[in-house]
């Protein structure tokens, strides 16, 4: 009788799909969010002012020097009780990793524009624009050359990070996984199945990336 | 308003440093088994032989590509299957191990890269035999380039041996969650090991930058 | 009995036949320059002699040894000192571990006796105060020299020098030629390939010219600046075209 029980049916793929479906759905709006937020943070990390381009440090480096799991234990069960919001897993997992890709993303900005050569904005100025225009015409497109393979992975890398949505209960491809294996008790068969779905999300992503990246060695 | 109240530190400080000192355990033996595992596949994907370079390469990927808590599982629920039966402790360091070789392989590979088919020549010109040359020029010029990166490297480790709570190891993290269900204080709890592991990071960058300074060599 | 003796040796890469039948035999004598175009094996030879490059065909005796067999590279790579035209000091190391790695390693030489030799060879080479340098604090004559003393150190019977004046400039390559001139007028038995003419109808005793891996000419130095060269069109030819 509990074989039955125990045996892999077409609902568990049913399962897997809505497990792809949570996970993706967090990671791209985290992405999306992020993104936003850390090009705004990354630029004005450029800012000549020092005072300025401190700033953004305060949320930068608590994000990026501490574990994802403290970040999201913070705001999942540590901000409903400050704030006396009630706080639901799925917007919590979304601001926590929207937040962390924000500061892993400023980072990125920052340093792509700072690799283009000062020859370059010198440049600039020497043919009449003024910093906005230099900026925008000359600049922007030298640093997203470095910047999108570099940020590809940082995306690569976040997807994984989506799993630790599954420690506050969601139920993403990994926690569903998880409970599949608790219950079937295949984890091989089961934690294979995941494994592979997570590989053939994210190489085609880091295959592009490569590709990218050598694109970029052409001159500096 | 809500009142901070940190007097659960005085408390349980003691469960904390417990804690810490078990995050410390997993985190030194993790270092050794991915330092070496690193070095054997960036070996590996050096190889003369397709097969081992293809596998090696695989690997890498594979473990990258992948999340770390999906490949804890693998090991906790998959490693009984086996007969093999240990603390979960030790699970957490074979599967933190195995994970951090990966981005460990790459490091190495690019310190190994380094250096350049010429030292290699002029190694064997003064006389050298090809393992004198690993051993007197190539170790020495590669361990330098990849310090820092390696050192980036064990950070990470450190962040994400914070999952391992989950398979019910009494790490920091796992000390953490007793304290909170103790003290139903959770934002000042995780306040105080969020700031904890950020102190931890700046410790490490800060010795590792020092350190740096004084090997690094201009090639 | 020769020192070295180049055996009938063939060599290509793919299908670039680089030496073809090659034969020559060096004594531990005096300075032997090798000279011609580009690409026609001078480079190649030397390094099959010290078996960085493994031969195809014949053989290549140094020192009453082969270079085909394993056992014998190490023994002939310390009576052959190469320099090489990229100067290679290891970079993790200055210039007096650079100088003492091999005999310390090597050869079991004392720590103390090994800097002792190695400010010897430092100061004749004019670089005694740069025994604490790391690599990227010197010229690139500099380099060169330190790599030239890092060679003697070992008492090699004769130097290998592979175009060594190649990548510096014409200040640096003074300094180095210099010194190679002294060393040759001390006895040190040198096998140079070089373009540096001037160098050749100075220093040298026995000039090679390799035309397409072979050997064209092999004579003493005032013969081939006087007699061969007139007689040879494809020698005359060539040193016109460097400036001769």
């Amino acid at each position: 009788m509990y074989d039955k029980y125990m045996q892999l049916t077409w609902n568990d793929a049913i399962q897997f799909l809505r497990g792809i479906g949570v996970t993706l759905s967090i990671t791209l709006i985290s992405l999306i969010i992020g993104t936003i937020i850390g090009a705004i943070l990354g630029l004005v990390r450029c800012s000549k002012n020092k005072v300025v381009s401190s700033l953004p440090l305060i949320l930068i480096e608590p994000l990026r020097n501490s574990p994802l799991v403290v970040q999201l234990f913070l705001i999942f069960y540590g901000l409903p009780m400050v704030t006396r919001i009630i706080l639901e897993p799925y917007p919590a997992a979304i601001i926590t990793l929207s937040l962390n890709t924000a500061a892993f993303f400023a980072v990125l900005v920052h340093s792509s524009i700072k690799a283009v050569p000062e020859m370059q904005w010198q440049a600039g100025y020497a043919l009449g624009h003024d910093l906005k225009s230099t900026f925008i015409y000359i600049i922007f497109r030298q640093s997203l050359r470095i910047l999108v393979p570099q940020a590809i992975t940082l995306y690569i890398s976040q997807l994984q990070c989506s799993s630790l949505v599954a420690l506050i209960g969601l139920m993403d491809l990994t926690k569903t996984g998880e409970l599949i294996t608790l219950r079937t008790m295949k984890p091989f068969t089961v934690l294979g199945i995941v494994f592979l779905l997570y590989y053939f999300i994210s190489t085609p992503l880091a295959k592009l990336a490569q590709k990218l990246e050598k694109r970029v060695g052409f001159s500096y | 308003m809500y009142k901070l109240n940190f007097r659960f530190l005085s408390q349980y400080w003691g469960m904390l440093l417990e804690g810490v000192g078990r995050t410390f355990i997993i985190v030194v033996f993790s270092l050794i088994i991915g330092f070496v595992l690193g070095v054997l596949l960036a070996l590996g994907r050096g190889s003369k032989t397709k097969i081992l370079r293809g596998i090696c390469t695989f690997i890498v990927d594979f473990l990258r590509n992948t999340p770390f808590l999906v490949q804890l599982f693998f090991f906790f629920y998959g490693l009984p299957q086996l007969g093999i039966n240990t603390d979960p402790m030790i699970t957490a360091i074979i599967a933190l191990g195995i994970n951090t070789s990966a981005p460990n392989c790459e490091v190495i590979r690019s310190g190994l890269l380094a250096v350049k088919k010429g030292y290699y020549e002029c190694s064997a010109a003064l006389g050298f035999t090809p393992f004198q040359t690993m051993i007197y020029v190539v170790l020495p010029i590669s361990l330098r380039v990849a310090f820092k990166p390696l050192t980036s490297n064990f950070v990470n480790l450190v962040l994400t041996s914070a999952v391992a709570f989950y398979i019910t190891v009494m790490e920091l993290m796992g000390s953490a969650k007793t304290v909170t269900a103790h003290t139903s204080r959770p934002f000042e709890v995780y306040l105080v090991i969020l700031v904890g592991y950020c102190a931890f990071t700046f410790l490490i960058s800060f010795i590792s930058k020092y350190i740096d300074k004084r090997i690094s060599i201009t090639l | 009995m020769a020192m070295i003796e180049v055996k009938n040796i063939t060599k290509s890469f793919g299908d670039l036949t680089v030496l073809k039948n090659f034969s020559v035999d060096f004594t531990q004598e005096g300075v032997t320059v090798l000279i011609g175009p580009s690409g026609t094996g001078k480079s190649t030879l030397l390094r099959c002699i010290n078996g960085l490059e493994k031969i195809d065909d014949g053989d290549i005796i140094v020192d009453g040894l082969s270079v085909k067999e394993k056992k014998n590279l190490k023994h002939i790579r310390l009576a052959c000192g190469m320099v090489f035209q990229q100067t290679v000091l290891f970079p993790h190391l200055n210039v007096m571990d650079n100088m003492i790695l091999s005999p310390v390693k090597l050869l079991g030489m004392d720590k103390k006796d090994a800097q002792e030799k190695a400010r010897y060879y430092l100061n004749k080479v004019g670089l005694s105060n740069k025994e604490k340098s790391m690599h990227n604090e010197l010229s690139g004559g500099e380099q060169q020299r330190v790599a030239i003393a890092r060679a003697l150190i070992l008492n090699p019977k004769a130097l290998l020098l592979d175009e060594i004046t190649s990548a510096l400039d014409p200040e640096m390559s003074r300094e180095v030629l210099f010194i190679l001139e002294n060393l040759a007028k001390e006895g040190v038995c040198m096998l140079v390939v070089t373009h540096e003419m001037s160098f050749a109808r100075h220093v040298a005793s026995r000039i090679l010219f390799l035309d397409k891996g072979t050997l064209v000419c092999d004579e003493p130095k005032d013969r081939f600046f006087s007699v061969v060269r007139q007689e040879n069109e494809r020698i005359s030819k060539f040193l016109q075209f460097i400036g001769e």
